[in-house]
């Protein structure tokens, strides 16, 4: 699946450690989520929408 | 915000864990095979109990490890780790498959052992397999 978390992590000039640490995982996993080989779970999702403030639909795309 | 300790924490338990478990097979083996081969008749009850005994820290490494499975509160990190434990079953089962025949057509004297050994040994090989490129 598609995803914007490399422009909007860089629209806010943080660096994938950074994000990992915001979202409470490692920084290979944001890599694998940010690069589409790993699709993050439904509550990892919710996290990641709720620290940009937007739905999950403007952060994953379909395919 | 995310505390870095505790994607290292469970990282930690698990490194201590192998440590004591693999530590105690080291002592117990040595303590076991050199009590066993001291030149006395030894019954039954008591070979039984140097096997289990043996048997012991090679089990609590299996523990150790599957433990780690839930233990991890990275989900990516557990899919990774996941997936070691299957390629090493996978590489586990097609040693001992060829083994078992190679002992079947008598090229071997012997069919498969140590096969938790093999297993063990295996997830070591198998975790650059599964996070390369990860």
């Amino acid at each position: 699946m598609k995803n914007r978390l490399k422009i909007l992590r860089a629209e806010r000039d943080w660096n994938q450690q950074d994000l990992a640490a915001a979202l409470g995982v490692s920084r290979q996993s944001v890599n694998a989520i940010e690069t589409g080989k790993y699709d993050p779970s439904l509550p990892l999702a919710f996290r990641i929408s709720d620290l940009f403030g937007l739905p999950i639909e403007a952060i994953f795309l379909r395919d | 915000m995310y505390d870095s300790r505790s994607s290292a924490s469970y990282m930690r338990r698990y490194r201590l864990r192998i440590m004591l478990f693999l530590t105690s097979y080291v002592i117990i083996l040595i303590s076991n095979l050199t009590f066993a081969r001291n030149g006395a008749e030894h019954s039954q009850a008591t070979l039984i109990g140097l096997a289990l005994t043996t048997a012991f820290p090679i089990i609590g490494m299996f523990w150790a490890i599957f433990r780690l499975l839930v233990e991890i509160d990275d989900e990516y990190q557990r899919l990774l780790f996941a997936k070691q434990t299957l390629w090493a079953t996978g590489i586990t089962l097609a040693i001992v498959t060829v083994w078992q025949f190679l002992n079947v057509y008598e090229v071997v004297a012997t069919g498969p052992q140590w096969m938790g050994v093999i297993w063990l040994a295996m997830l070591g090989i198998s975790a650059p397999i599964v996070r390369w490129k990860a």
